[in-house]
């Protein structure tokens, strides 16, 4: 399976859930919506949105959790004629993360939440701490590529 | 909350149209996403209402190429502006980098203006973040109806701008002040990461 990672110690443990779990694609992303890895989704699939989405799915269960129950409601599963996902966080020393997980008949709820649980304590054991320094990332003169890029995308000329 | 990655020199910050109902929002999304190239910019994604109105969030991925060597992508959301959708705004609101504030610039919507500024600050206050850290600027959008109807820019400044942020009139059905808003705050927002004080993830590894 295809899988692509922002951050390296994420990709064998997600590795292994998608073959165990038996799962068609996953997707581990920060609450805000931002991805962090990717497997198995294809053009088919555009994965930003389903991070935007994932993350607003997961904020509003949590939400109503909190006003139904006075807590906030953490998985959720959703079931298709032919395709079902759930939808779970995963705490780590890198801060809490979201997985979506897509699976087909070849699998089942139970199956991938059993080897969810182990994910989540794959991560927790496999995540760094956070750095404690962070360097400044981008040149101060970076205006000059910003207005070029943002005139080019509007059909603008910059001098 | 910027996500870098420096292994393939990616970045990637996420911007919120806030603002009162109806005050252009989502127009300001239709707009850039009419005008920029198809290999520049994702789908946009709209939950909305039957009659259009927003019910969660508009998305719109863009690429705005390389910047200083990064490749740099932002992701507009809009929030909806109806008073009784205060639950899902703060949730969108979760990990922005910055926030266009559009205002509209109708004289009787006004107190919608102010109430809707202060919703923005209360909603930050609530996720512990100090209002005057986060990368804002102001846009006065509506400014092509009649004089007679809307108040001018330095009336709106007087009103909300208490900051001092960048603001810009605008008429986002037909595009001036769109480009300039849009601009001005990936300017801000890359400004602050730029001087390493933006609380994001960092990450460090490969694609």
């Amino acid at each position: 399976m295809n899988i692509a990672t922002v951050e390296p110690w994420v990709e064998a443990p997600l590795r292994r859930f998608v073959d165990d779990a038996r799962a068609r694609l996953a997707l581990l992303l920060h609450p805000s919506g931002q991805v962090i890895a990717q497997a198995g989704f294809t053009r088919e699939v555009d994965v930003m949105s389903a991070c935007a989405l994932a993350a607003a799915s997961h904020a509003t269960a949590g939400e109503l959790g909190r006003r139904v129950d006075g807590h906030a409601f953490r998985s959720l599963h959703y079931a298709g004629p032919d395709r079902q996902l759930f939808l779970s966080p995963v705490e780590t020393a890198r801060g809490a993360y979201i997985c979506l997980t897509v699976f087909n008949a070849e699998s089942s709820l139970g199956l991938v939440r059993i080897y969810f649980e182990e994910l989540c304590n794959d991560l927790a054991a496999a995540a760094p701490p956070l750095p404690a320094i962070r360097q400044p990332t981008i040149a101060a003169d970076f205006e000059l590529d910003l207005n070029r890029n943002l005139a080019a995308l509007f059909g603008r000329h910059h001098p | 909350m910027s996500l870098v990655n420096y292994a393939t020199r990616e970045i990637t910050c996420k911007i919120v149209y806030y603002g009162p109902g109806r005050s252009g929002k989502t127009t300001n999304l239709h707009y850039i996403y009419g005008q920029v190239p198809d290999d520049r910019k994702g789908r946009m994604v709209s939950l909305a209402t039957q009659t259009d109105r927003t019910l969660f969030f508009d998305f719109l991925p863009l690429d705005l190429g390389s910047i200083s060597g990064f490749t740099t992508k932002f992701q507009l959301y809009t929030v909806p502006g109806q008073v009784y959708y205060q639950a899902t705004r703060k949730l969108v609101l979760q990990g922005a980098d910055g926030v266009v504030f559009v205002a509209d610039s109708q004289a009787r919507q006004l107190g919608e203006n102010i109430e809707s500024f202060q919703d923005l600050h209360a909603n930050l206050a609530e996720q512990g973040i100090d209002a005057r850290t986060v990368p804002l600027v102001l846009q006065y959008n509506k400014q092509d109806l009649p004089r007679d109807l809307i108040l001018t820019t330095a009336e709106l400044s007087d009103a909300i701008n208490f900051r001092g942020v960048p603001e810009f009139p605008a008429d986002a059905l037909h595009g001036p002040g769109v480009f300039e808003t849009l601009r001005s705050i990936a300017e801000v927002v890359l400004k602050r990461l730029s001087a390493g004080t933006s609380a994001g993830v960092v990450a460090g590894a490969r694609g």
